[in-house]
């Protein structure tokens, strides 16, 4: 109780609380929809070595949501539970990059190292932010996300650099994902509000322009096709398709199974 | 773990050795293996199968074909007595009761941990 009251005396301002909220739902979706899509991998990865890897990547995404989520629980004094399994699909605030499914193992690293990379410049810009909770709990994630950049790097890489299948496959998912790949930083409602109190350091725009320059040398050394622009910024993170549905069944299923149980 | 039926122009796949240290000043151990195709991959993968519970501070993973190995009998096991080699050849132990009586130090207990 005492976390509890003191989370909420730091953001008394009601205007910041509810974008504060946006924005940790946000956060906390992406890292849930991705490490449950990704733990999809378990028992058929490619080989066993990279079936733990893939796996243990995923807990993590599941463990940085789990915190996230708790964060969100105490700020807005809601059942963090609740928070991740009780909502309506349409209610997801993650990215639509993350709405495109795992597909072939092409597919789930190009996703992985556009999320990974754009995760890595968004929480660099939470790490400093004013609200404690937040900053802290980024300093700890962004020692372990270094690594899913690492992996994903090197898998990218691989996939790029070996003619015929592993290229073709990987450059019909770079297709695909293009123009999704920006939502990680479509704008969040009020963010403008956590700019001025210091909680983010950047806007979206200045960050997603950030995270194109990074990764520019690489997909120029690899011969990937500069990203397009990004589609739809404004609902980036809203109208989730078809293939989310399906995961939200999956992951909810065992939850409305017997609502209110105790686990 | 081995496809046979991998694509020309695939990496093949090699036994690495993950040697771990369990904390800072303890000795390497081996601590087991990984198949990967490249020495990048298999760091990532030591990592993965001997690092991602916190259970080591160090990692060396060594390419088993970088390994040179001795395991001849007739080297190691020779058949001849050798047990002049062994500080067991010298009878130590009274000359040290016999010291530490004059000097009148006791026997140092065994070291713990």
């Amino acid at each position: 109780m005492t976390t509890t009251q003191a989370t909420h005396a730091l953001v008394a301002d009601r205007l910041t609380r509810d974008a504060l909220a946006e924005l940790l739902l946000a956060l906390a979706d992406d890292e849930f929809v991705i490490g449950f899509s990704d733990s999809e991998w378990t028992g058929i990865a490619p080989l066993l070595e990279e079936d733990v890897a893939m796996s243990s990547l995923a807990q993590d995404e599941l463990g940085h949501a789990a915190a996230l989520y708790g964060l969100l629980g105490e700020l807005i004094d809601r059942d963090p539970d609740a928070i991740a399994y009780d909502r309506e699909p349409d209610a997801y605030r993650h990215c639509r990059l993350l709405d495109h499914g795992r597909g072939d193992w092409a597919m789930t690293i190009a996703r992985r190292y556009l999320y990974d990379t754009a995760d890595a410049v968004r929480l660099e810009a939470l790490v400093g932010g004013s609200w404690a909770p937040l900053a802290e709990l980024v300093g700890k994630i962004v020692r372990e996300e270094r690594y899913h950049v690492m992996h994903a790097g090197a898998w990218l890489e691989r996939l790029a650099s070996v003619e015929g299948e592993p290229r073709d496959r990987l450059l019909a998912a770079w297709d695909a994902l293009g123009p999704d790949a920006g939502t990680v930083f479509s704008p969040l409602v009020g963010e403008t509000t956590l700019q001025g109190a210091g909680i983010v350091a950047a806007t979206s725009g200045e960050l997603e322009d950030r995270w194109r320059a990074r990764i520019a040398p690489t997909l120029v050394r690899l011969r990937l096709p500069i990203l397009p622009p990004t589609a739809r910024p404004e609902r980036g993170r809203l109208e989730h398709g078809e293939a989310f549905r399906s995961l939200w069944g999956g992951f909810t299923s065992v939850r409305r199974s017997d609502p209110g149980a105790t686990w | 773990m081995i496809d046979d039926t991998a694509p020309a122009g695939a990496a093949t796949l090699e036994p690495w050795e993950v040697f771990r240290q369990e904390k800072e000043g303890d000795p390497m151990r081996h601590g087991g293996s990984v198949l990967a195709p490249d020495a990048e991959l298999a760091v990532h993968y030591a990592r993965e199968l001997f690092g991602r519970r916190q259970e080591s501070v160090r990692l060396w993973v060594v390419r088993r074909s970088d390994v040179h190995d001795l395991a001849d009998q007739d080297l190691l096991q020779p058949p001849l007595d050798r047990s002049f080699k062994k500080p067991g050849g010298y009878l130590m132990r009274d000359k040290l009761a016999a010291a530490r009586a004059v000097s009148g130090q006791a026997k140092p207990r065994a070291r713990s941990g």
